[in-house]
């Protein structure tokens, strides 16, 4: 038994497993709640519930007081949910976020491509346009329905029906494995979505920097794709890796848009191509490529990172160091069990 | 008929934001500079003080609402376990020192941060900061009134608490806590916020507070744990505060980076000499303990600090030199410190004693490397030459460090048979350290630190004797005359525990309380 759970001022609307707490899924949805002790002592959680009933728990009687309970808050680190339940929590209402109720989608897989080695493109024609915003994932049902797993959308939400997923196979998993091997055109999937608060910020004037790597390009080409069909001006450059040429996909297309939009950079990296090669781009990593095209300066922007953890990671240190701080950077944020167990110090809350 | 359309409601941060920095106005007629006189002689840069984001919202009328009722919680408490004999519950006599050392040793430093942080928020042209620090000096305030209330009755029945503050200003042990602060708020405010703010509050609270409180519950002294839960939710505030502080300041100006990473420095070792009281409080003085003093830095400092330095790395901010050596010192440093209190037993206002058997099988399993080879043989001779009527009470005084005023106690980093001296000569003047820090926090501001008070040169200049005493009279007792300065009552507030009033009455009251005499 679940329970929804409503957050405003975002209006977005989350699953809320039994047992488990409003905070708990909120961080898992990825929606960044205050939050310090994380067992009902510090009250830096506390959140006003407008509707619905939740059972306070283990919340101090010193954190949340009786009259502060009549008053409907309750510490979303130790309250769950007793019915659907919406709340009002100390989120930055973001004026670029759209509010998109996740939807089941049907639909066909109409093509299958090998975009490199390793990534293939899987084309899945919806039976429903699915409404989203460039930079969002959705939930890909594999295996008759049994399991799913999560993929940014690699398409621009322009394209209407036809939905593009670029899959990498992982070693030994068995989601992407299963793609790899049995997936077939024609098959009937599903996909749920759409998820996630990755988007560009629209509004803010600042110029656009993406930095992705590995299979983390899809986002970021949705973006770019679709800033670029709505004739968006401001400057925007792709700083882009894999490790050799023939993993680095999609690479003509942005050549071939970087000669079509003035105000586009293509910055591709290859961290491991043979040295006796004709590539003639930068060879290293991305955010070295990045310190290298921005000379260490990247103030005045607004940055959105997707990639493997190793590569965020070092992009975040080159993006601070080079005077671009937490407010202006953006990834998408996936919890995994690891991070949870991990030590972490709370002086970023997004990044 | 005019529609009317509803207003839209606003956003939390919206709300708080007229409430607090709505309120701000720019001068017409007085320059900032002239107002704000204390902002730039650091070397701070601050571009842009809008871009400082509010760790907190919460607005004064809320403030005033919430705190009224969280302490009229507390007090209830507080009457229902003094009503209830509650100081007979706790596990035995030997606990409350440690309630005497936190009332004289910390709650001071409380009422000391309550100014600190009244004087930082009127320095910072900011609203934003400005706002968090008054409420955090209020916040001190009543902390400083909330722990004198609860330990009162402490008092009632047990020695060597019943000047606190008077002694805190006067006694040598004490003035390694009050110097602390009193270094922090004579610099700026920036640097106020880095050492108390963000150094204090955040990296070194839970090596502070925490083992208070939860050495209070372990230990059956529901009043002090009570108090330490109605702080909880103030004091993670103040952890949110000093991290926006140091993310705001190293943000604002890469120029800002190195002086930051000395204040770091400085403080982190700072603080943490200031803990050796309650590393000596964890293996020692507690009867119930929680966790070793080198579990205690191993989880909070090492494991937790080590992954906000992780993330400060982003900044180009290091992890503090002086870990290194503080690693070095985690197996020594309580026993160390114990010792000298031993020692000086007649010349503090709490008792001490030498651990039991099982204490110090739980000293040797908790400090492997350390307890049996160095500690143990001497304590097992203390013991003895007690046990045959020679307890030693060191009469002598001892050489302090200038700068965190702790007797010359620490042995060298990496060889603990060794005292560790430092020195240097300035303006013909020679002074001491403790340490290789210490040295280089004097050597960067030695014009400040010159001025130290410190009481073992204080007592030998004769200003630590009561008014119209006179030393050159026949059979004059230097010792008897300072405790007399400290208002200390020798033979009752001082001395071992086991002849001591305390356990004499503790003993007697609680068997009154269990038994039908």
């Amino acid at each position: 038994m679940s329970y929804e759970l409503t957050i405003e001022p975002i209006g977005q609307t989350i699953e809320v497993e039994d047992d488990q707490t409003i905070l708990d899924a909120a961080l898992r949805a990825g929606i960044w709640l205050p939050h310090a002790c994380c067992h009902g002592l510090c009250a830096t959680c506390k959140v006003q519930v407008i509707d619905g009933e939740v059972d306070h728990g283990e919340a101090s009687t010193f954190a949340l007081m009786d009259f502060e309970r009549d008053e409907g808050k309750t510490l979303a680190c130790c309250a769950r949910l007793e019915s659907d339940v919406t709340i009002e929590a100390e989120i930055e209402e973001d004026p670029d976020a759209e509010s998109i109720p996740v939807r089941d989608f049907p639909g066909t897989v109409t093509r299958i491509e090998n975009l490199t080695p390793t990534i293939k493109g899987v084309f899945i024609e919806t039976d429903e346009p699915m409404h989203f915003q460039a930079g969002q994932y959705v939930n890909f049902f594999l295996e008759g329905g049994e399991y799913s797993r999560a993929f940014s959308l690699a398409n621009p939400p322009s394209t209407g029906r036809e939905v593009e997923l670029n899959i990498r196979i992982v070693p030994g998993g068995r989601g992407t494995t299963w793609v790899h091997e049995k997936l077939k055109v024609g098959d009937r999937v599903r996909l749920s979505g759409p998820y996630g608060r990755f988007f560009v910020r629209k509004s803010a004037p600042e110029s656009l920097l993406f930095m992705a790597g590995g299979s983390g390009l899809s986002s970021p080409r949705s973006m770019i794709l679709d800033l670029l069909e709505a004739g968006d001006t401001r400057p925007m450059t792709l700083v882009y890796g894999q490790r050799t040429r023939a993993e680095l996909y999609y690479h003509d297309e942005f050549l071939a848009l970087a000669a079509k939009h003035p105000n586009f950079s293509y910055v591709p990296a290859l961290s491991d191509e043979p040295a006796d090669s004709d590539w003639s781009g930068f060879r290293g990593f991305v955010h070295d490529a990045a310190k290298a095209h921005f000379d260490n300066d990247f103030r005045g922007h607004k940055a959105y990172l997707c990639g493997p953890p190793l590569m965020i990671d070092a992009c975040i240190t080159a993006l601070m160091q080079g005077r671009l701080f937490e407010r202006d950077i953006y990834m998408e944020k996936f919890f995994s069990a690891a991070d949870v167990q991990q030590v972490r110090s709370p002086l970023f809350k997004k990044i | 008929m005019d529609m009317q359309v509803a207003k839209k409601k606003l956003g939390l941060k919206e709300r708080y934001a007229v409430m607090t920095r709505g309120l701000d106005w720019t001068p017409s007629y007085q320059k900032m500079e002239d107002i704000y006189p204390c902002i730039a002689y650091e070397g701070i840069k601050i571009h842009d003080w809008d871009k400082w984001e509010d760790p907190f919202r919460l607005t004064m009328d809320a403030y005033w609402k919430y705190q009224a009722e969280k302490e009229r919680k507390l007090y209830a408490i507080i009457d229902a376990f003094n009503q209830n004999n509650g100081h007979l519950n706790v596990t035995d006599a030997r606990y409350i020192n440690t309630v005497k050392l936190f009332i004289s040793g910390i709650s001071p430093l409380e009422y000391v941060a309550h100014r600190g942080f009244a004087h930082a928020g009127r320095a910072f042209p900011g609203p934003g900061p400005r706002v968090a620090c008054l409420m955090q000096s209020l916040d001190e305030i009543r902390h400083a009134q909330t722990q004198v209330h609860s330990i009162s009755n402490y008092n009632k029945y047990y020695n060597g608490m019943h000047d606190f503050h008077h002694m805190h200003d006067r006694v040598w042990f004490l003035s390694v806590p009050k110097s602390f602060f009193d270094d922090a708020i004579t610099a700026g405010p920036f640097e106020f916020m880095v050492s108390i703010g963000f150094s204090f509050e955040y990296v070194l609270t839970n090596l502070l507070f925490v083992p208070f409180v939860s050495g209070a519950a372990y230990n059956g002294d529901m009043g002090t744990m009570t108090f330490g839960f109605s702080a909880q939710s103030d004091e993670a505030r103040h952890m949110t505060l000093g991290l926006e502080v140091i993310k705001f300041i190293l943000e604002q100006d890469p120029a800002n980076v190195p002086i930051v990473q000395r204040w770091i420095d400085k403080w982190t070792w700072r603080g943490y000499r200031v803990l050796t009281l309650v590393a000596m409080m964890m293996d020692y003085m507690l009867p119930k303990r929680t966790m070793s003093w080198k579990e205690a830095w191993e989880v909070y400092f090492e494991e937790n600090g080590g992954a906000l330095f992780k993330d400060l790395a982003r900044y180009g901010i290091t992890m503090p030199k002086c870990a290194e050596q503080i690693a070095l010192e985690k197996d020594h440093l309580s026993h160390q410190a114990w010792s000298t209190f031993y020692n000086y037993a007649a010349a503090a206002n709490f008792h001490t004693w030498m651990p039991d058997e099982d204490e110090m099988a739980w000293l040797s399993s908790k400090y492997p490397e350390s307890f049996d080879k160095q500690y143990r043989p001497r304590y097992e001779f203390w013991r003895e030459q007690a046990a045959k009527g020679n307890r030693f009470y060191n009469k002598t005084l001892p050489m302090l460090c200038q700068t965190c005023q702790i007797p010359l106690v620490f042995t060298e980093p990496g060889d603990p048979t060794k005292i560790c001296y430092r020195e240097v000569d300035y303006k013909a003047e020679k002074y001491h350290f403790c340490s290789d820090h210490c040295k280089e926090i004097f050597e960067h501001e030695p014009e400040k630190y010159v001025q130290a008070w410190l009481p073992v040169h204080q007592i030998y200049q004769g200003n630590c004797f009561p008014e119209g005493t006179d030393p050159t009279a026949e059979g004059f007792d230097p010792l008897a005359a300072v405790l007399k300065y400290y208002n200390f009552e020798n033979g009752r507030d001082n001395l071992d525990f086991d002849i001591s009033e305390d356990k004499k009455n503790f003993d007697e009251w609680r068997g009154q309380a269990t038994k039908n005499i």
